[in-house]
């Protein structure tokens, strides 16, 4: 798997699984929003409903007031008119907020049937109410007010179970909102029973004679009732409640205790005991109505505070959502601007590399660089890339500079060896075959040490018939000491035939010598004449070994100790050394490579077995002891080379019978 | 190649080679030069160590007498076998005075 892969792989994996967890606490905090809305739709909803539950009681106490009081008082009826309106009021407000936050509620469609179905029961209860106000006498008999009062306490039952069963719905979470809840429910048990307490007292109060047992049974009841829920709400003081609710719920008991608890068990005792009460129905009604209110406004106050906790939660929770939305949408950005970052500056520079490499590693030296001017290590195996590249293409060039030094060495070396070989051929030309002048036969063995050799020889006839000869071995080898060899050749030939008659041999070689060049290597020789007529020779041995002198009866002799080279010192002297060269008698003249010629061991080849072999061949041919020479020698060597020149020129006095072609 | 020593004004040069043939010839003669041309004319050339001579490498040691010229002396000491064969054969014994030991030599040249 290629790094870009797995780079933006794991980039869009981390990306998507951090989007997935903002989601998750997006939907999570969408859901708790939610939630809280529907609290918000419930709480508003249960406010109206309270309201509309407190104004139905108030209703209740001022129709019951005008029912039981006799009298058609203009004022009461007022009072029961705005009763009422404030019952619509809040009933149209309820279903108001029912029909706004129908989204939010659970069953909008319910909720406003109940209303509908409590708004038409009020409606024939009213009627029925207007019915008994209208009719003379005004005074209903005991029984209908009492039933019309039950038929309006269910009403109001009615209304507060429905409240509940919102609440039931949806329970807050919250323990204040859930106190405060709770809280309005005691304090609704609690208007509920001052509420019928009014009415019932206000009744009995005003018409002493019909009230009955079970009704004062009932105001027992609702004073008990009132304790109960008044023990409740206490209990409650636990929770978390804030200040105001506190207040309000400690005026409304202290209220409470204070005033309409000490007058409602007066006036529930004076009616147990059937004597008259100290206080009337007028005033009764007012203090109960004082008690209400007071009541009311705990009830406003913990309504206000549900509604402000609430709004608080809502905001929170949709700051909330929105505070997840910018984060998801971060997270979003950033994942992109991620991909893209390892895309541009990751994936692609590798890439670019990537190839280059390749190029370069199949030699593709074109290949051009993608240009990094980075200092991280994308930049730095860019720039170590580059210098590997000025590298291989200074390699390239040095190669190919090598080759073509190659090339230009192997073209010199070629030509050289082709001018070296026709120089061999030229020196090999110069020397003589084997052949017979006069009565002296001769035959020569030459073998450089590489193309061109230091040694060189000749044989001359002079125009008086004397047979001149030398042998030479120029100083080194290799083409400079050819070249001498060469020059000396012409020079030695050119003085023997043209030396004068009477100038002695010694004087031409010291001649030479005194005119050799001072830069020039020096060479040694042996040159020397044989007079035929005389049968005798004479030699000058200039620092070359001694000649062997093979006599026809077999006996072998060096001539000669020595003398200086020719060209050394310029003063040199020389001898000549004259001896018998009889019919039969042979010259063996041969240069220093012949006995220095060393075996792998690095033994010398030595006078002792040239003379050896020259002794043990004496009775054969010159060919025949020339061949066998060169054939001991090779052998002796181990191989075809030389380390030195080596010639050897074999002079032989024929005798006068023998005949020329049979030696050849 | 080549190591010296001073004995009594004389320098004296050890050939530490087995062979003065046309390979070491050159260096040789560059090793001489500049023992010459650092002022010492009094030499022996100590030779006791050395198997052979070729034609070159005696070039090269005539061409350092000639560098020497009338100024000073060079000795040959302790040449044996072929290479007193070739300064016999090359009269080069007749140039340069032989010694069998280089403290002859020395003694001689120190005189």
């Amino acid at each position: 798997m290629k790094i870009r892969y797995i780079l933006l792989t794991l980039t869009i994996f981390l990306g998507v699984a951090l989007l997935v967890a903002v989601s998750v606490q997006i939907r999570t905090e969408i859901l708790q929003h939610q939630a809280a809305q529907r609290m918000v739709a419930s709480n508003a909803v249960r406010e109206h409903l309270l309201l509309n539950a407190n104004a139905l009681a108030q209703e209740r106490s001022r129709t019951v007031r005008l029912l039981v009081s006799g009298e058609a008082d203009a004022r009461h009826r007022e009072e029961l008119q705005e009763a009422r309106a404030r019952v619509d009021a809040t009933q149209e407000a309820a279903e108001q907020e029912i029909v706004e936050r129908s989204s939010d509620l659970r069953d909008p469609a319910r909720s406003l049937a109940s209303l509908s179905g409590v708004a038409r029961d009020l409606d024939a209860l009213r009627q029925q109410a207007d019915a008994y106000l209208s009719a003379d006498p005004q005074n209903p008999g005991s029984e209908p007010v009492q039933r019309w009062f039950r038929e309006a306490t269910r009403l109001i039952d009615e209304v507060q179970s429905f409240r509940l069963t919102l609440l039931q719905q949806e329970r807050p979470q919250d323990p204040a909102l859930r106190a405060e809840a709770v809280l309005r429910t005691y304090g609704g048990v609690l208007s509920e029973s001052i509420a019928r307490n009014q009415a019932i007292l206000t009744w009995a109060l005003s018409r002493p004679g019909e009230i009955n047992p079970a009704e004062l049974e009932a105001v027992g009841r609702n004073v008990g009732r009132a304790d109960l829920a008044w023990e409740l709400i206490q209990s409650q003081l636990t929770a978390p409640l804030s200040p105001s609710v506190r207040e309000a719920i400690s005026a409304a008991h202290a209220k409470y205790d204070t005033t309409l608890s000490p007058v409602q068990q007066t006036l529930s005792n004076a009616l147990q005991s059937q004597t008259r009460p100290a206080i009337s129905a007028q005033e009764w009604y007012e203090i109960a109505r004082q008690g209400l209110r007071s009541i009311a406004n705990m009830q406003q106050e913990l309504l206000r505070s549900s509604r402000d906790r609430l709004d608080l939660e809502l905001a929170q929770s949709r700051r909330s959502v929105f505070l997840w939305s910018i984060l998801l949408l971060c997270g979003f950005g950033a994942v992109l601007a991620s991909a893209l970052v390892v895309r541009l500056r990751v994936v692609r520079p590798l890439e670019a590399l990537s190839s280059a490499m390749l190029r370069l590693a199949e030699n593709d030296l074109s290949a051009p660089l993608p240009r990094q001017t980075r200092s991280d290590e994308i930049g730095e195996m860019s720039d170590a890339l580059r210098v590997f590249k000025a590298n291989a293409i200074r390699r390239q060039r040095s190669q190919q500079d090598k080759q073509m030094l190659h090339a230009r060495l192997k073209d010199a070396y070629r030509q050289l060896r082709k001018d070296l070989e026709a120089a061999a051929v030229i020196q090999t030309t110069m020397l003589p075959p084997p052949s017979t002048l006069g009565d002296v036969r001769y035959c020569g063995l030459f073998r450089p040490s590489s193309l061109v050799a230091g040694d060189t020889y000749n044989v001359v006839r002079r125009s008086d018939g004397g047979i001149g000869f030398f042998q030479i071995d120029v100083a080194g080898h290799g083409a400079p000491a050819a070249l001498v060899s060469v020059a000396s050749h012409q020079i030695l030939s050119q003085a023997i035939l043209t030396r004068p008659d009477g100038m002695r041999l010694e004087t031409l070689v010291e001649r030479i010598n005194a005119d050799w060049p001072e830069g020039l290597p020096y060479f040694t020789m042996v040159v020397g004449e044989i007079d035929v007529g005389a049968q005798r020779a004479a030699i000058i041995q200039a620092g070359h070994p001694a000649p062997l002198l093979l006599r026809a009866d077999g006996i072998v002799e060096p001539i000669g100790d020595g003398g200086f080279p020719v060209g050394m010192i310029s003063s040199a002297t020389y001898e000549t050394l004259e001896f018998d060269f009889r019919p039969g008698d042979r010259l063996l003249v041969y240069s220093d490579g012949l006995v220095e010629a060393e075996n792998r061991e690095g033994e010398q080849f030595s006078e002792e077995r040239l003379r050896g072999l020259v002794h043990e061949h004496a009775e054969g041919s010159t060919g025949i002891l020339l061949d066998s020479l060169d054939r001991v020698l090779r052998k002796w060597r181990g191989s075809e080379r030389l380390d030195d020149d080596l010639s050897v020129l074999m002079l032989e006095r024929l005798s006068e019978r023998t005949n020329v072609d049979a030696h050849l | 190649m080549l190591t010296s020593e001073l004995r009594n004004n004389v320098l004296v040069v050890h050939v530490t080679e087995k062979r003065v043939d046309a390979s070491k010839a050159p260096l040789f003669k560059d090793e001489m030069t500049r023992c010459i041309d650092d002022g010492h004319h009094q030499l022996v050339l100590d030779l006791s160590g050395v198997d052979f001579v070729d034609s070159s490498g005696l070039g090269a040691i005539v061409s350092c007498l000639k560098r020497l010229g009338p100024r000073g002396s060079l000795a040959v000491a302790g040449a044996k076998g072929a290479v007193s064969r070739l300064f016999t054969l090359t009269r080069m014994d007749k140039v340069f005075a032989l010694h069998d030991t280089v403290d002859a030599a020395v003694e001689q040249l120190s005189a």
